[in-house]
């Protein structure tokens, strides 16, 4: 037994064993032999400009946060003050765009434009935007194609004279009612949350000449293609000779209640 | 007396490495000075220390020497930025200790370990492992060799920053402050990192700690 075997062994013992851990001779021959040509080529070539800007990265890095906080502090800063000194623009924006359809048009021009827009569609806008403004009371929801066959009688009679939202809505409801044929209709307005048909028909023309014809009209002339051989005389109908004689009677009506300035015209269906 | 010498040494830098540090800024400026030769003399001090820090961070004997080599050529380029605040050997610890944290970092998946020789012509080791043993020739060989296996082991359970100051201090024989300098943290990090570090390392090599 050795006489260092009572010895009290530590982990710092233990430890110190890897100290005595060291490469061979010819490990330190091509060490140096590595590092002088890594050294010569270090002298040799040129830095990149970018290593600088490396640096000044790193450098930077260790500040993260004082500038991040600074760069927050200097945005919030900016849109408070920029907020401050141009409170209308952003407003009408917001106001036009949350509200009706038709002025959406005119939304979607300003915003398409450059910066420097007309002063003419902003004034446009803006003037829409106050109408509508005073007329919020009144609602106008048109956003659906089963919304525009649903309420025809509101959009038709109070669009034509309350305000240009309601004037919009009710040219676009007759394009549509134009352009679509009613089997369509029927087909496409079951579904409420389609909003692409309720633009698109007013847009573009329909293509398919089968849609242009109409079926009662062919049938009619099908059915009275006999009768049209015999003459025009036989083609007149009771109800035609009827209503004749009511125009005459009306004209004549005319004539005795045109006294003085004042003309009183009735007419009968 | 001793223990408060041993305890000074320990947390501050030794008089003599501040006489080193003052050697080795003299050197620097010749460097500086365009004597690129002059920094062979820096390399040739300290390449097996810093050398054995990364294969002991690392373990392994190639990617030691290859970081060992960047860190002196990262130190050669940047040596006009080089103050003389700290002594050079702490700047160059620094480059090296971060390079191989950075490796390690990149490499955690991938380990190849390898094995130096154990000089026992040192008296401290050799005491060491006779107390562990009373076997000669080949049995002890056998015995060093699964003592190196066993270290090695336990050191790369230890974390990356764990294994760093166990390194600096215990291997390389650095104080505290040093240590918080070359990683940059504070003294009371490096105490707390080597205290736990200990506490593992004890834990994993118990068979070889005789009561």
């Amino acid at each position: 037994m050795n006489k260092d075997s009572n010895r009290k062994i530590t982990v710092e013992d233990l430890l110190r064993l890897k100290k005595a851990e060291r490469p061979p001779d010819e490990f330190w021959a091509k060490f140096d032999a590595e590092i002088r040509a890594k050294q010569l080529s270090a002298i040799v070539s040129k830095r990149p400009w970018w290593a600088g800007l490396t640096r000044s990265f790193t450098i930077v890095r260790g500040l993260q946060l004082p500038m991040g906080a600074a760069a927050a502090v200097a945005l919030t800063w900016a849109g408070v003050r920029y907020v401050g000194t141009h409170p209308e623009p952003v407003r009408t924006m917001e106001t036009t765009v949350a509200q009706a359809p038709v002025a959406t048009r005119a939304v979607a021009t300003t915003v398409s434009a450059p910066a420097k827009a007309p002063v003419e569609v902003r004034e446009l806008v803006a003037e829409v935007a106050v109408r509508h403004d005073s007329q919020a009371s009144k609602p106008i929801v048109a956003s659906t194609s089963s919304h525009l066959v649903q309420a025809p009688a509101f959009a038709s009679t109070e669009a034509a004279t309350a305000s240009p939202f309601a004037d919009g809505i009710a040219v676009t409801l007759a394009d549509y009612r134009s352009t679509v044929p009613d089997i369509a209709k029927e087909a496409t307005f079951g579904n409420d949350r389609e909003f692409e048909p309720s633009v698109a028909p007013s847009r573009q023309t329909v293509s398919d000449p089968l849609a242009r014809m109409d079926p009662a009209e062919e049938r009619r002339s099908r059915l009275l293609a006999p009768a049209l051989a015999a003459g025009p005389r036989a083609l007149a109908s009771d109800w035609m000779k009827e209503r004749a004689s009511n125009n005459d009677r009306m004209y004549e009506s005319m004539d005795d209640h045109s006294s003085n300035d004042r003309a009183l015209v009735g007419f009968r269906f | 007396m001793n223990a408060s010498k041993t305890l000074a040494k320990t947390l501050v830098a030794s008089p003599e490495r501040k006489l080193e540090a003052d050697a080795d800024l003299s050197v620097v400026r010749q460097v500086q000075a365009g004597d690129v030769a002059a920094f062979d003399k820096l390399i040739g001090k300290y390449r097996e220390r810093v050398v054995g820090i990364i294969y002991n961070m690392t373990s392994n004997r190639e990617d030691a020497a290859d970081l060992a080599q960047d860190a002196f050529i990262k130190a050669f380029q940047s040596i006009h930025r080089f103050q003389g605040q700290a002594s050079f050997f702490t700047w160059l610890y620094r480059i090296a200790v971060n390079s191989t944290l950075s490796h390690l970092r990149k490499n955690r998946l991938r380990s190849f370990f390898s094995l130096e020789t154990m000089q026992e012509g040192d008296p401290v080791s050799r005491e060491v492992i006779d107390a562990l043993t009373d076997k000669t020739g080949a049995g002890r060989d056998t015995f060093v060799r699964e003592l190196q296996e066993k270290l090695n082991d336990a050191m790369q359970k230890l974390s990356i920053n764990h294994r760093t100051v166990v390194t600096l201090f215990e291997i390389d024989g650095l104080s505290h402050q040093e240590i918080a300098e070359v990683m940059q943290c504070s003294v009371g990090t490096v105490r707390s990192r080597l205290h736990y570090a200990k506490q593992l390392l004890q834990a994993e090599l118990q068979p070889y700690l005789p009561k």
